[in-house]
């Protein structure tokens, strides 16, 4: 199925300003990908520092009660990533 | 008891992130199997839909920066000021793929990578040259409130620039720049299709990073302000290292007290 609808894809007529539209697009698609690493490396660090939290939550609380910050409910990292 | 409602700047991110995919995944196959070669540059052309979607946002992004500064002076909010930043920041970086795509054009139409003569590529330098001033300013100025209140300033006489330069450069040439929004009226309607949906699928990703940026930044902001909460230390305690970007503690205690005082 995938080879019939290429098939009926009309040809693109890449020899001629082929490598110059090319490389708009993937210019495009390098900003957005190295924009994503960013912010995946932001992302890491956030875990980092919420791993780091948690332990100074666990630190101030020795007997198992949860610590009573505003943020505790809304922060809740496993309701952030719950699938919809 | 004062109470501001609780903001979360990544409600609607997952929605607007898949907009956005699939915006661009229609764009890019109108472009290539859609629309149709033009007459004079042939498959060169199809950059244009690509590079003036690109320009088109990076100019409004500026204005909307500039809007979104007024804001921010009228009200003294700092969540107006850290909307213009994220917003002018993300325009930046559509400036520089506006640039690169246009410089690649002119490369494979004129065989110059960069043509001084020509009144737009230098205009929009100019004004690319600009705002990438607006970073340094603010790093240059270590009072949170006077960075805030200066970049907004800065931030709006800038954005008014924008439309005059541009204005400007339109009525003093003669057209040698190739014009899209010009003549979209002469357009055949499967091109003028795939730009429009190019556009529409450059202002979504726009959006989308924009909408990112400002969850990730509020997202540190809270975290900065629950480590010193839990050090012992008051959330609306001055920033200890010199940054760039605006500071959102008033709002992140703002914001950790609307929750605690709603919360049952």
């Amino acid at each position: 199925m995938l080879a019939a609808a290429l098939a009926e894809v009309p040809a693109l007529p890449l020899h001629t300003a082929g490598k110059y539209v090319a490389g708009a697009y993937i210019v495009l698609f390098a900003l957005v990908l190295i924009y994503v690493a960013i912010m995946a490396i932001r992302l890491s660090r956030i875990e980092r520092d919420l791993g780091e939290l948690l332990s100074m939550s666990e630190n101030a609380a020795p007997d198992g009660a949860p610590p009573s910050t505003a943020h505790a409910g809304s922060q809740d990292p496993e309701r952030e990533s719950a699938p919809a | 008891m004062e109470r501001t409602r609780p903001i979360v700047y990544g409600k609607g991110l997952r929605p607007l992130s898949i907009a956005t995919v699939v915006a661009m995944a229609v764009s890019l196959s109108l472009v290539f199997f859609y629309a149709p070669l033009e007459a004079e540059q042939g498959f060169l052309q199809k950059i244009f839909y690509l590079h003036v979607p690109l320009a088109i946002v990076a100019l409004c992004g500026f204005v909307l920066g500039g809007l979104l500064a007024i804001q921010h002076l009228r009200t003294r909010d700092p969540r107006w000021d850290m909307r213009s930043y994220v917003v002018i920041h993300m325009s930046l970086i559509f400036a520089v793929g506006t640039l690169i795509t246009g410089s690649i054009w002119a490369k494979g139409s004129w065989g110059h990578w960069w043509v001084w003569s020509e009144p737009t590529l230098v205009s929009f330098l100019i004004v690319f040259l600009l705002y990438a001033t607006y970073q340094p300013l603010r790093f240059a100025i270590e009072d949170p409130e006077r960075q805030s209140r200066y970049a907004s300033v800065f931030a709006i006489t800038a954005g008014a620039f924008v439309p005059m330069n541009f204005i400007a450069v339109r009525l003093s040439t003669a057209y040698l720049h190739p014009r899209v929004l010009g003549s979209t009226s002469n357009l055949p309607g499967p091109m003028a299709l795939t730009f429009v949906v190019s556009l529409a699928a450059i202002s979504l990703l726009f959006a989308t990073l924009c909408k990112y940026e400002l969850t990730a930044k509020h997202t540190r902001a809270q975290i900065r302000a629950l480590r010193r909460r839990l050090a012992g230390e008051s959330a609306a305690a001055p920033p200890r290292a010199r940054s760039a970007a605006p500071s959102l503690q008033h709002v992140t205690a703002m914001s950790a007290r609307a929750t605690g005082s709603s919360a049952p």
